[in-house]
């Protein structure tokens, strides 16, 4: 009897110890033992000026998870961080998520010069993060080892736009207008070589992201000059330009950069636009998202590619648990760098090269039709 | 010659704009001795209340009541409002500080203009709200001269302000009220001591000060279409600009002030590069106030010993 206690006894320390073990760091996510239970952050500018982008960003995340915690039966956590795309903002919300020992990994921060500010506070704890929307090409040049990016770079946009103008479009001249910002002037100076190689006239303007008024700019338009490009990031000055060209009886086509996607504040018939996003209503196999998404509202571009990143990180929790490790910072990292996804909610595969590209980024050109909605031109 | 007339016709737009601002900023300087920082914040609120009446009768689109009727309300809504608010603001935060040293009215100015534009931030969040105007204005309703293309917006914004400037000036040289505030832009103590009611004076000042600031909101709102919460800063610097340009308590200063600072700004853009706009047009006016160091219009101060 005394015998059997012993080894009952045991049987149960065994168990107990077992199951202090999947408790702590979870065993096999789809093995039917205890949950695999972590937390990842998300940063994303959920109130401020850009808060409808923000908010789009969180519901994206929080479907992932719901539907990654579903198929993976893991019980991983959204911890939100508000940056209101300021670099001081996304400075504080890393603070905060870096210093709360559940958090794993994290998805965003939506801009780059955010991306800029937070890199070396995410390399110094070994924690990944990865953005939505940030596309600078500097970001990917190695000092930032933790850093990932679901979408394409800016160098990848400038030569698409503007090889599409040069091989569909054909103007003889053009203009183009940075916004004295440097992604705006990065985008011009990836552009303006391609031009300027295939023989097209390039008049070059700058102008402050404060202006309002363009029609004094909008005067110096040519009746040769058939495309204006403006790689900016406020809709509504793209918006007033074209009204401005409206005015003053200018026939010129803008062409926009993935800065002025924004189906409610830009929609100048005519216009051309850019996205390191696909419009998502279009991708067959993302039909139930979609349908799954519509209980937040309408949505855009910012969205998708916020759940595809999420997506990373939840299966590279899941897979630390299924090899029957406890998820940290430095395994989840590993695993990430690992992500080989054959599709995607983007339309396409995700893997990272050694830097944190998406091995497979590439953008989307719309057109915005004469009833001011977004057309994918295929190709 | 016709890039000539259209970039004339930006500027003196532009201009008109600028000139109707920088008369609030001149005029309230010219009273209180104040550099009103939260001035441009009251032409936002203005753009603001010109957007929502569009709003509430029916949107750009479906309007339910005449044009002209809309465009009454629009502008006579923004004046009574920030001219109310004017009031408000000096009542409240700045006539406490009367005699206070000067640098504490400044740095409450500063502060009541951060106030504005986070409260219009809370109010009505950091989205762009589109006027939409050429929906209920078509641009076909201006005319074109050759090359040159002038709508009706433009053509009302020149009009309604060059209108309120010489009403404005006639209302300070010819009323009763007028002559209270050039004495009490003299000097406030003397006027108080032949029972000029200052407080009321000053009161009027910020009153049609502030409404200016109104109805150009609404002018900038039709004109430009965009309005946010940040809008007011540039308008402020450039009103204040204008005004220090033209001679900081002149009204025909600020008006002349204003006017310049469009020209140039559309003749430098259009003949030079819009990269160097703000750089010479900055240039030219440090170069007017080397020259002449109180303004274009402004009067050298004596100082009695």
């Amino acid at each position: 009897m005394k015998g059997r206690n012993i080894i009952a006894a045991s049987a149960l320390g065994a168990l107990v110890a077992a199951g202090c073990g999947s408790s702590g760091g979870g065993t096999t996510a789809g093995g039917g033992s205890k949950a695999c239970k972590a937390s990842i952050g998300i940063e994303a500018p959920i109130t401020g000026p850009v808060a409808v982008l923000g908010q789009e960003q969180l519901h994206f995340a929080q479907l992932a998870l719901s539907l990654d915690n579903k198929q993976n039966k893991t019980k991983i956590t959204l911890v939100q961080g508000d940056t209101q795309l300021d670099p001081k903002q996304a400075t504080t919300a890393t603070q905060q998520l870096t210093s709360n020992a559940n958090v794993l990994a994290v998805v965003g921060p939506a801009g780059s010069q955010e991306v800029e500010a937070v890199g070396p506070l995410f390399a110094r704890a070994t924690m990944a993060f990865i953005s939505g929307s940030a596309t600078n090409v500097t970001l990917t040049q190695g000092k930032y080892p933790t850093f990932f990016r679901v979408v394409s770079n800016d160098h990848v946009q400038g030569m698409n736009d503007a090889n599409y103008i040069v091989n569909n479009l054909h103007p003889k001249a053009v203009m183009i207008v940075d916004d004295q910002e440097v992604y705006s002037t990065g985008l011009v100076g990836f552009m303006t070589p391609i031009l300027k190689a295939a023989g097209i006239k390039v008049d070059h303007q700058s102008v402050s992201q404060k202006l309002t008024d363009f029609s004094s700019l909008v005067a110096k338009v040519t009746p040769a000059t058939s495309v204006v490009i403006l790689p900016w990031q406020v809709a509504g000055n793209a918006q007033q330009f074209g009204r401005n060209l409206a005015q003053q009886h200018k026939k010129a086509v803008i062409f926009g950069t993935d800065g002025l996607f924004s189906p409610d504040a830009f929609k100048i018939p005519g216009s051309y636009v850019s996205a390191f996003g696909p419009d998502i209503t279009a991708i067959p196999a993302d039909a139930s998202l979609v349908t799954a998404a519509k209980k937040y509202g309408s949505f855009g571009t910012f969205g998708p590619p916020i759940f595809a990143a999420t997506h990373v990180i939840d299966e590279a929790i899941a897979s630390v648990c299924k090899a029957g490790q406890t998820p940290s910072r430095s395994n989840v990292l590993a695993a990430i760098k690992k992500t080989n996804e054959s599709t995607s909610i983007l339309g396409q595969p995700i893997s990272f090269d050694s830097h944190g590209d998406n091995a497979h980024g590439k953008f989307f050109l719309f057109k915005i039709n004469s009833a001011g909605k977004y057309e994918l031109i295929p190709g | 010659m016709g890039f000539f007339f259209q970039e004339l016709v930006n500027g003196i737009v532009v201009g008109a704009l600028y000139s109707l601002i920088a008369l609030g900023f001149s005029m309230v300087y010219g009273v209180l001795k104040l550099l009103n920082f939260a001035h441009g914040d009251l032409y936002m609120v203005g753009a603001f209340a010109g957007y929502f009446v569009i709003q509430w009768f029916g949107g750009s689109k479906a309007l339910t009541i005449p044009v002209p009727l809309l465009l009454v309300i629009m502008f006579v809504l923004a004046a009574a409002l920030t001219g109310g608010l004017g009031v408000a603001i000096e009542r409240f935060a700045y006539r406490p500080l009367r005699n206070a040293p000067r640098i504490a009215p400044l740095i409450t100015a500063i502060g009541i203009s951060f106030f504005l534009e986070n409260a219009a931030l809370l109010l009505f969040g950091g989205q762009f709200r589109i006027y939409n105007t050429s929906d209920f204005i078509p641009f076909s309703s201006g005319f074109q001269i050759g090359s040159v293309s002038v709508d009706a917006v433009q053509i009302m914004v020149v009009v309604l302000g060059i209108a309120l400037m010489i009403a404005l000036q006639q209302l300070v040289v010819r009323t009763k009220l007028g002559k209270q505030m050039r004495a009490v832009a003299a000097d406030r103590e003397a006027a108080e001591m032949l029972g000029i009611n200052v407080n009321f004076t000053i009161a009027a000042t910020f009153f049609l000060g502030s409404a200016l600031a109104g109805v150009a909101g609404v002018m900038a709102g039709l004109l430009f279409n965009q309005v946010t919460n940040t809008i007011g800063f540039l308008a402020g610097l450039k009103a204040f600009t204008a005004a220090v340009v033209g001679g900081i308590g002149s009204l025909p200063g600020a008006m002349l002030g204003g006017l310049l600072i469009g020209m140039a700004e559309s003749f430098i853009t259009g003949y030079v590069s819009s990269t160097f706009t703000n750089l010479l047009v900055f240039g030219l006016l440090i170069a007017v106030m080397l020259v002449r160091p109180s303004g274009l219009l402004g009067q050298v101060q004596l100082q009695k010993v």
